[in-house]
């Protein structure tokens, strides 16, 4: 079941509204944990297992933290500094045991349900290379719907109670909820604790402005996601599985409308969870701010599945950047060279750690590591040559702020974005150079011509199209400009709310790529 | 918090570091000039800054990035 489902919008999450409004406010929170292990349930069976066990290991973890942390505190009162720091550092190494026991716990049932064919296929070629007479047995298994998501808020909360930076929560309901959260559970946003544990154990009561808005926005996901994402997708499917028949121009359109797809349906899915969350008035983090305005590859990161990127800079960028070793060879650097080199050099270890990662965590997959490395390769370069860019445009007397110079620098970021892409979907790592290669080499103008309506969309769907995309840009315009639409619509008249929210529903029935000739796109995310 | 606006503006001239209070949240201060800067800060004022107190909260402004400081010496 997916979140575009007629089950989950017109049946589970009503069903949820109604029950949650009935009951009391003590009883709203354990409303959403029931529906959200049913939801879980429904779609993973017994591998609910896993998420209990997480759930657990990370309840007791922090507890059992949170007393070596009372025990050490008394033990340490009234004694001498040197005797302190020695009693807190052996307080510390417990902790850091058991930390390092609930993160292995967590990510080994991620790593089995997710990478361990991978590993094993890798094993097996070297076996093979080396003629070893052995091989490891490939293992086809379901993973826990959002292993990849709850994981990561799993590990992030244990690791925010070892430093302390929050409390360990004595309520195991409270933990239940906070990792199986229905609307979040496949697809994210990897919220961290702080962030939700206000208003999701709150209980807030049904609101006609919460319904509204929640509501509105799960229309606005639906528009996203029926109207362009579905409507790309055979195009997207063709050109990708058939590269050999196409034309370049053909295949770069694959690419971009890939790019677009996977924009409006995941930033669509998280316009539905933010929105049905907002119905319970739980707010949840964003996971884009308008990445197609971004000036270059680093700031596309911070506007592109932002809760991941904050995941991977919290717990992994600048642990390893601060790491001793990494601080010995940044330190060395900094005495041969500079401060810059040396935090260069620190920068290029930890985003070495961070894009390896981001690319595995994607799937386990060749074209999934090339494109983590890509996006490191990017931004790597962008840090190097930064100041001879910045000297080059004093040279030449270049504003960096006028406005032409920003457009050509989001239309970069656009291109590097859209190759990256183009790997990202393509089936295997070779096909994805192939692809690439014809975009550059076979280029036919009346192929395309040909082709360029035959490819599941007619002239009606392009005109459907561009106008829904203009939609969806002139609203992105108008918030990069600090102008929220929401909010503009939410003070004109009744009626004229109406007709708009109206006008919006009628538009994804009418103009939704449903029935033949469509394949509505499957959840990308939720297969991370 | 002179030593500590001589090293920021090392690190990053083109700011005035007496009103700005966006360092992180307006890209003044990217993630490698933050890398420089807790180094310089570690190294400066004796501290160890842990890797979960480095949130654009802390690093905003001049201001908060320096009583972050005291706040870790006296904790030290």
């Amino acid at each position: 079941m997916s979140y575009f489902t007629v089950k989950y919008l017109f049946f589970f999450l009503p069903a949820v509204i109604l029950v949650y409004g009935i009951m009391p406010k003590k009883i709203k929170p354990l409303v959403l944990l029931v529906a959200s292990y049913l939801f879980f349930f429904w779609i993973s069976k017994k591998l609910i297992f896993f998420l209990i066990l997480s759930s657990l290991s990370i309840y007791f973890s922090s507890l059992g933290m949170r007393r070596i942390d009372r025990i050490t505190k008394e033990k340490v009162e009234g004694m001498e500094k040197e005797e302190k720091k020695r009693i807190k550092q052996k307080g510390k190494k417990k902790k850091q045991i058991l930390l390092l026991l609930t993160i292995l716990f967590n990510f080994s049932f991620l790593f089995y349900f997710k990478y361990l064919n991978f590993f094993a296929s890798i094993g097996n070629a070297l076996f093979d290379i080396f003629h070893a007479d052995f091989s490891i047995r490939l293992v086809k298994h379901l993973a826990p719907i959002g292993i990849s998501f709850y994981t990561l808020q799993a590990i992030s909360y244990v690791v925010d109670v070892y430093h302390e930076k929050i409390e360990a929560e004595s309520n195991l309901f409270k933990m239940l909820l906070y990792l199986s959260f229905f609307p979040t559970i496949m697809e994210g946003p990897i919220a961290s604790y702080p962030e939700v544990k206000d208003s999701l154990y709150e209980g807030t009561r049904l609101s006609y402005h919460n319904l509204c808005f929640g509501l509105q926005r799960i229309i606005f996901g639906l528009f996203k996601k029926c109207i362009i994402a579905d409507r790309l997708n055979i195009f997207v499917k063709l050109t990708f599985d058939h590269i050999l028949q196409y034309s370049g121009i053909t295949l770069a359109f694959g690419a971009i409308f890939y790019t677009i797809l996977l924009y409006m349906e995941f930033s669509g899915t998280m316009d539905v969870v933010i929105g049905s969350a907002e119905i319970f008035g739980i707010k949840l983090p964003e996971n884009f701010r308008q990445p197609f305005f971004s000036k270059n590859i680093s700031e596309f990161w911070s506007r592109w599945h932002i809760t991941l990127g904050n995941w991977l800079k919290n717990y992994v960028f600048y642990p390893v950047s601060f790491s001793q070793p990494v601080k010995k060879i940044s330190s060395f650097f900094k005495k041969k060279f500079n401060h810059r080199v040396s935090a260069l050099v620190m920068g290029a270890i930890a985003l070495f750690a961070v894009w390896s990662l981001n690319g595995l965590w994607h799937g386990a997959g060749w074209q999934f590591v090339f494109f983590g490395y890509y996006h490191f390769t990017l931004l790597m370069l962008g840090n190097i040559f930064e100041p001879w860019i910045s000297l080059g445009c004093e040279k030449f007397s270049i504003h960096r702020k006028a406005n032409w110079y920003h457009a050509l620098q989001i239309g970069k970021t656009c291109l590097l974005v859209f190759i990256g892409e183009l790997f990202f979907r393509a089936n295997t790592l070779s096909d994805g150079f192939l692809m690439l290669q014809r975009i550059f080499t076979h280029f036919d103008l009346q192929q395309f011509q040909t082709e360029f309506f035959h490819l599941g969309l007619d002239g009606k769907d392009y005109l459907i199209l561009l106008i829904a995309l203009g939609v969806v840009f002139l609203i992105s315009f108008l918030k990069e400009r600090g102008v929220s639409i929401r909010e503009k619509i939410s003070l004109k008249t009744i009626s004229l709310r109406w007709i708009i929210y109206y006008a919006l529903i009628m538009s994804v029935i009418l103009f939704g790529a449903y029935g033949p000739g469509y394949e509505p796109v499957e959840p990308i995310y939720a297969d991370f | 918090m002179e030593k500590l606006v001589e090293i920021l503006e090392e690190l990053q001239p083109e700011v005035d570091y007496e009103t700005c209070d966006n360092l992180v949240d307006g890209r003044y201060l990217d993630s490698l000039t933050i890398l420089s800067l807790v180094s310089e800060i570690e190294d400066t004022f004796d501290v160890q800054i842990p890797t979960v107190e480095i949130i654009p909260s802390n690093f905003n402004s001049a201001k908060k990035i320096w009583e972050l400081i005291e706040r870790l010496q006296e904790e030290e």
